[in-house]
C-alpha cells in the first residue's frame, strides 16, 4: 500500500473552483464585465439591487455552462433552477446571491488527471460532483489609503459577474494531485473558451476542503476549508501547511474542528478565519424572480457540436496515430496550445514518439524553469522538428541538441545555424574517434577486462567517457562500433 | 372645472370637445387632492410640477392632432411601491426615505407612453404588507365613504383616490388581495390580472411569486381599457407571460347568456365570520347575472381552507429575502454614527421598518430556516400546486367564479391593528387567486350599513377578457358603481 504524503494519515482533498465565464455582460444584468475600470463604473440598477429591479438571465452564460458540463463529461440537465443564497454583507447588494442549489445545470462528471504514484506516472480519474452558475459579489475596500479614513468602500463592478462553480468529489490524495487536477481543469475551461482562466485577475480561484484519516480508515476525517487560493503555488503550499497543522493536532490526541481557513504565504501557515460550529444557514430557496431554466436535448446537442475536439478524444487519437502512452497523450493534450504545438512538430516532419518525448522531457522542463506557457515561448514547431531530424540523422548528438532547447525556448532561432555556430556537429570522423577510444581504453584497463568478461553495462560507462572527451559531440553509433572492434 | 364624479369616458369627452384641457384636469386633480387629501391621506407625494408640464405636452399633442390614444392627458395615480425616474418612491416606509429612482417601471412607462399624466404616489401599507393602509409611515388613509373606517389595503390610497374622484384611474399592486379588498371597501372596480400579465419591472417587491400590478377604476370597461395599455410581455421581467394582449374592450358585449358562473361551496357554506349582509349582497349580484342569462353552478375549491396559511408562509418567506437589500449601504435610510457593520444593519433596519414588516421578515426567515424549510416552505409550495389544480378543475365547469371579495365591509380605523391574525383573515377570499395566479376582479355589488360591498369574479389564467365581460355585463344591470361617497359626490 502506498504511504502517500504522510506516513500515518491519508490526505483527502476536494476542490471547489470558481471560474469567471467569458461574457460581455453580467449574469443577470446588461452591465459590462470589465477589469480594471474605476470603481462602480460597470454597474446597472440590477447590479446595485435598486428597488424594483429584476434579474434577466444571460443566455451566453448558459451556453458556456453547457460547454463546461459537456467537456467534463457531466450530465447537462434539461431543467435547472436558480436559488437565492441569503446572507448580509455590504458587497452583496441584494442581501442574497443568485446561485443554483438543489437543481444545478450539470452533475456527475470527471476529468483524467496525470499524477505520479509510487514513482509511476499514470492517469487518475477525478470525479466532478456538480457545476453550477452563480453571480459574483462586489468588492469591499477597507484600505484607509483609498477610503481616506476608517471606513469601508464598496466597488460593485464585479457584482453580478458570471461564475461557474465546479465542485469535485474528495478524490485527491496529495497537494500535487490537487494541483494536477486544477491544471487540467483550467486548461479545459480555456480549451473550450468558457473562461480565460486568468488566476492573477481572480478569474480562476479555488477553495480546498482538506481532511486526514488513518491509512485504511473508511470514515472521512473532519474537514477544513481553505478559502480563495489563487495561484497553483499557494494552493500546493496551503494544502501542505494545512496537512501539517491537522496532523500535529491529531498526533497530540486532539481533533480537527470544522473551520474556514486562510493561508498566510509569508509564514507558510494556515489560520482559522472562523469555526463552523453550526452549519451556516443560507436559507436557500428557488428565486421567484426567475423561471426554471429549461433546455431541450437538441439544444444541448447543438452546443456539443460546436465544441472543439476535446482533450480526451484528442488523447485517444494521439495514442492511436502516434503510438503514445496514455500518460504522454494526456499530458500533451492537457492544454490545447500544447497539443497544437505537438501536432505542428509532427506536421513539420518529426516522428510522433520522438516529438512527444522531446516535448515532454526537454521542452517542458525549459518552460517550467522559466515559468512560461508554450504559447509565450519563442520555440517554433519547425525548429524543434529540424533539431530532432538532425539528431536522428546523426548530424548532432542528442546531448548537444538538448543543450540548445533552453535557448530556442527563450530566444528562438534556426537549429541548423545554431549547431554550426556553436560547432556542435556530431564527430563521426573515424580517425579522430579511434584516437579517443584508444585513450579511454588505455586509461581504464580494469573496465575493459570486465566488459570482455561479459559485463555489458560497462560499455555505457566507456561510451560516456568518450562522450566526455568529445564534449558530447561524438556520434554514438560510430563510437559503439569502434569500441566493439577494439575490445573484440 | 372638472367635477369629482367624472369617469374616464367623460374626461375624454371633455378633452375631445375642447371643453377642457389636460392641464385643467391635472390642475383640478392637484387642487382637489390638496383640499380633500388633508382628510383622506390618499397621496403620499404629489408631482405637481412634473404633472403640469406633462399635461401641457399632452395638450400640445392633442392640438396638433397627435394624441396618443384614449389615455392621453388623463391624470392617473400610482402606488408608492412603483418607481418613476427622478421621483421618490418609499413604499410608505422610513427605510426608503429620500430614495429617488433613476429609472421608470414598465407599467408606469406604458401608461406614460400612452400619454397618461402621473399626478402622484398613493399611500399604502408599508411594503404592501397589510389590509388597511394603517401600516404606513405616513398618516393612515381614510375611507371616503366613512372617514373613521379604513379603505382596506394595502393599495388603500389608490382605491380611496379613485373613490373620492381625485383621479379616474390609479395603479395598485395585489399580492394577497391588496387591490381587490380596498376596491371592495371603497366601492370601486379593482382588477388583479393573471400573474405575469403585467410586468413587475419597477414594482418594489413584496412577494415576487404573488405580486401583480393592476388597476382601480370606476367601471369594468375602464379597467379593460387601462389593462390593454399596461399589460404584455416584458423582456425585463422573466416571469412576465409571453402572450399577446387581447383587445379586452372588444369582449365587453354585455351578454352573459350561456355563460356559467361558479359558486364555490367553500366560500359560501363554510365561511364562518362572513357578514350575512355581505353574503346576501353577493347572492343578489349572482341572481342579477342569472336573470341576465347566465347559468349558476356550484363548484368546489377543496383546498381553500389552507390558502391563508399557505399564503403567509410563501409571502413572508419571499419578503424576508426581498427586503434584505434595504440595508443602509447603497440608498435609503442609514443609522447615524454606527459603531460597526452589525450595528449599522441592526439600527438602520430597526429604525427603518415598521412593526408589521418586521413581523413578516421574522416569520419568513423562520419559514426558510434549515430544518423548517421542508415543513413550511416546501409544503406550502405543494399546497399551492393543489390550489392551482382546484382552479383548473373548477374552470372546466364554469367560466367565472363568483365570491365575496372580503368577509365584511370596511372596518374601523384601529379596529384590527392590535390583532394581526384577525387582520390576516381579511384576505381569506382573495389570497387563493394570487396563489393560483388567476385573474380576479372586485366590483361594487351593494351596500351594508352605508359601506360598499364587493363582488369578486375570478377567471381562468389569462382569461381577463371573460372576467371583464361578466363584470361589465353586471354593471349594465346595476348602478352600484355609480354611487358616490356622499361627501364627494
Amino acid at each position: 500500500m502506498s504511504i502517500g504524503v504522510h506516513p500515518d494519515y491519508e490526505v483527502v482533498i476536494g476542490l471547489e473552483v470558481h471560474t469567471q465565464m467569458r461574457t460581455a455582460s453580467k449574469l443577470f444584468s446588461p452591465a459590462p464585465v470589465s477589469w480594471g475600470e474605476p470603481p462602480n463604473h460597470c454597474v446597472h440598477p440590477v447590479c446595485l439591487a435598486l428597488p424594483g429591479v429584476l434579474p434577466v438571465l444571460n443566455v451566453l452564460a448558459v451556453e458556456l455552462a453547457i460547454r463546461a458540463g459537456l467537456a467534463t463529461h457531466c450530465t447537462v440537465h434539461e431543467q435547472s433552477v436558480f436559488a437565492r443564497k441569503n446572507y448580509f454583507y455590504p458587497d452583496l447588494p441584494k442581501g442574497y446571491q443568485i446561485s443554483q442549489y438543489e437543481e444545478p445545470i450539470c452533475t456527475g462528471g470527471w476529468l483524467n488527471v496525470p499524477v505520479e504514484r509510487d514513482g509511476e506516472r499514470e492517469l487518475k480519474r477525478i470525479r466532478i460532483t456538480r457545476i453550477h452558475m452563480e453571480e459574483d459579489a462586489g468588492k469591499s475596500i477597507h484600505d484607509a489609503a483609498v477610503t481616506g479614513r476608517d471606513a469601508t468602500h464598496v466597488d460593485f463592478n464585479r457584482a453580478g459577474v458570471p461564475l461557474l462553480e465546479i465542485v469535485s468529489e474528495p478524490d485527491m490524495r496529495s497537494p500535487e494531485e490537487a494541483v494536477a487536477y486544477l491544471r487540467v481543469l483550467r486548461s479545459v475551461v480555456r480549451y473550450i473558451d468558457v473562461s480565460d482562466g486568468d488566476m492573477e485577475k481572480g478569474n480562476f480561484r479555488c477553495d480546498a476542503n482538506v481532511s486526514l484519516r488513518r491509512h485504511g480508515a473508511e470514515e472521512f476525517g473532519t474537514r477544513t476549508e481553505l478559502k480563495n487560493l489563487n495561484s497553483f503555488r499557494f494552493i500546493e503550499e496551503a494544502i501542505r501547511a494545512e496537512i501539517e497543522r491537522q496532523a500535529e493536532l491529531l498526533d497530540d490526541g486532539g481533533r480537527v474542528e470544522q473551520a474556514t481557513m486562510a493561508y498566510d504565504p509569508g509564514r507558510r501557515r494556515t489560520r482559522v478565519l472562523r469555526f463552523k460550529e453550526n452549519a451556516d444557514d443560507y436559507r436557500y430557496f428557488p428565486d421567484p424572480d426567475l423561471v426554471p431554466l429549461v433546455l431541450d436535448a437538441s439544444h444541448i446537442e447543438r452546443v456539443r457540436a460546436t465544441l472543439p475536439e476535446l482533450a480526451d478524444a484528442r488523447a485517444t487519437r494521439f495514442q492511436r496515430d502516434f503510438g503514445l502512452s496514455d500518460y504522454e497523450a494526456a499530458v500533451l493534450t492537457a492544454s490545447r496550445t500544447f497539443a497544437d504545438f505537438f501536432e505542428a512538430v509532427v506536421e513539420a516532419g518529426a516522428g510522433g514518439t520522438a516529438a512527444a518525448s522531446w516535448i515532454l522531457r526537454d521542452v517542458q522542463r525549459a518552460l517550467k524553469d522559466r515559468d512560461l506557457e508554450i504559447e509565450a515561448s519563442a520555440l517554433r514547431p519547425e525548429a524543434l522538428a529540424g533539431l530532432i531530424a538532425m539528431v536522428e540523422g546523426g548530424r548532432t548528438t542528442a546531448r548537444s541538441a538538448r543543450g540548445l532547447i533552453a535557448e530556442l525556448v527563450e530566444r528562438g532561432g534556426d537549429p541548423e545555424a545554431l549547431v554550426a555556430e556553436r560547432g556542435l556537429e556530431a564527430v563521426s570522423d573515424t580517425g579522430t574517434l579511434e584516437r579517443v577510444v584508444d585513450e579511454v581504453i588505455a586509461a581504464h584497463p580494469d573496465d575493459v577486462e570486465r566488459l570482455r568478461g561479459g559485463e555489458q553495462k560497462v560499455l555505457n560507462f566507456l561510451m560516456g567517457q568518450v562522450m566526455k572527451q568529445t564534449e558530447g559531440k561524438a556520434d554514438p553509433g560510430v563510437v559503439r562500433k569502434i569500441l566493439a572492434e577494439r575490445v573484440g | 372645472m372638472a367635477a369629482a364624479s367624472e369617469t374616464l369616458e367623460e374626461f375624454r369627452a371633455s378633452l375631445d370637445s375642447g371643453e377642457s384641457s389636460s392641464r385643467a384636469l391635472v390642475e383640478a386633480a392637484l387642487s382637489r387632492a390638496e383640499g380633500i387629501d388633508e382628510r383622506l391621506s390618499c397621496f403620499v407625494r404629489m408631482r405637481a410640477e412634473g404633472a403640469l408640464s406633462d399635461a401641457e405636452e399632452a395638450d400640445r399633442r392633442r392640438a396638433e392632432g397627435e394624441a396618443r390614444g384614449d389615455l392621453d392627458g388623463i391624470p392617473v395615480a400610482i402606488k408608492d411601491n412603483m418607481v418613476m425616474e427622478g421621483e421618490e418612491s418609499s413604499c410608505a416606509s422610513r427605510i426608503l426615505e429620500g430614495f429617488v429612482s433613476p429609472y421608470t417601471g414598465t407599467a408606469v412607462e406604458r401608461l406614460r407612453d400612452a400619454g397618461a399624466v402621473v399626478v402622484g404616489h398613493t399611500n399604502m401599507d408599508e411594503f404592501a404588507m397589510g389590509s388597511s393602509t394603517e401600516h404606513s409611515c405616513f398618516a393612515p388613509t381614510r375611507n371616503p365613504w366613512k372617514p373613521d373606517c379604513t379603505p382596506g389595503g394595502s393599495s388603500g390610497g389608490s382605491a380611496a383616490a379613485v373613490a373620492a374622484g381625485l383621479v379616474p384611474v390609479a395603479l395598485g399592486s395585489d399580492t394577497g388581495g391588496s387591490i381587490r379588498q380596498p376596491a371592495a371597501f371603497c366601492g370601486v372596480v379593482g382588477l388583479k390580472p393573471t400573474y405575469g400579465r403585467v410586468s413587475r419591472w419597477g414594482l418594489i417587491a413584496y412577494a415576487s411569486s404573488l405580486d401583480q400590478i393592476g388597476v382601480f377604476t370606476r367601471s369594468a370597461a375602464e379597467a379593460a381599457e387601462v389593462l390593454e395599455v399596461i399589460a404584455g410581455h416584458d423582456p425585463l421581467d422573466s416571469t412576465s407571460v409571453p402572450e399577446p394582449v387581447p383587445r379586452f374592450r372588444e369582449a365587453l358585449d354585455g351578454d352573459v347568456s350561456g355563460l356559467v358562473v361558479g359558486l364555490p361551496a367553500e366560500y359560501f357554506e363554510r365561511s364562518e365570520g362572513c357578514d350575512p349582509e355581505v353574503l346576501a349582497a353577493v347572492r343578489e349580484a349572482v341572481a342579477t347575472l342569472e336573470r341576465a342569462g347566465a347559468t349558476v353552478r356550484e363548484v368546489s375549491l377543496p383546498h381553500t381552507r389552507y390558502a391563508v396559511a399557505t399564503y403567509y408562509l410563501i409571502a413572508t418567506a419571499e419578503a424576508s429575502s426581498n427586503l434584505a437589500r434595504f440595508d443602509g449601504v447603497r440608498y435609503g435610510r442609514r443609522a447615524s454614527e454606527p459603531k460597526d457593520l452589525g450595528d449599522m444593519y441592526r439600527r438602520s433596519r430597526s429604525e427603518g421598518f415598521g412593526a408589521e414588516v418586521k413581523r413578516r421578515i421574522v416569520l419568513g426567515t423562520y419559514v426558510l430556516s434549515a430544518g423548517y424549510y421542508d415543513a413550511y416552505y416546501r409544503k406550502a409550495q405543494q399546497v399551492r400546486t393543489l390550489l392551482r389544480r382546484d382552479f383548473d378543475a373548477a374552470f372546466e365547469r364554469c367560466d367565472v367564479i363568483a365570491t365575496p371579495t372580503a368577509p365584511e365591509v370596511a372596518f374601523g380605523l384601529g379596529e384590527k391593528t392590535d390583532d394581526p391574525l384577525r387582520m390576516y383573515l381579511s384576505d381569506i377570499f382573495t389570497v387563493s387567486a394570487n396563489l393560483a395566479g388567476v385573474p380576479a376582479l372586485s366590483l361594487p355589488c351593494g351596500f351594508s350599513r352605508g359601506l360598499p360591498v364587493g363582488l369578486q369574479l375570478m377567471g381562468a389564467p389569462l382569461a381577463e377578457a371573460m372576467v371583464l365581460r361578466v363584470a361589465d355585463a353586471y354593471q349594465r344591470h346595476s348602478d352600484h358603481h355609480r354611487q358616490r361617497p356622499p361627501e364627494f359626490a
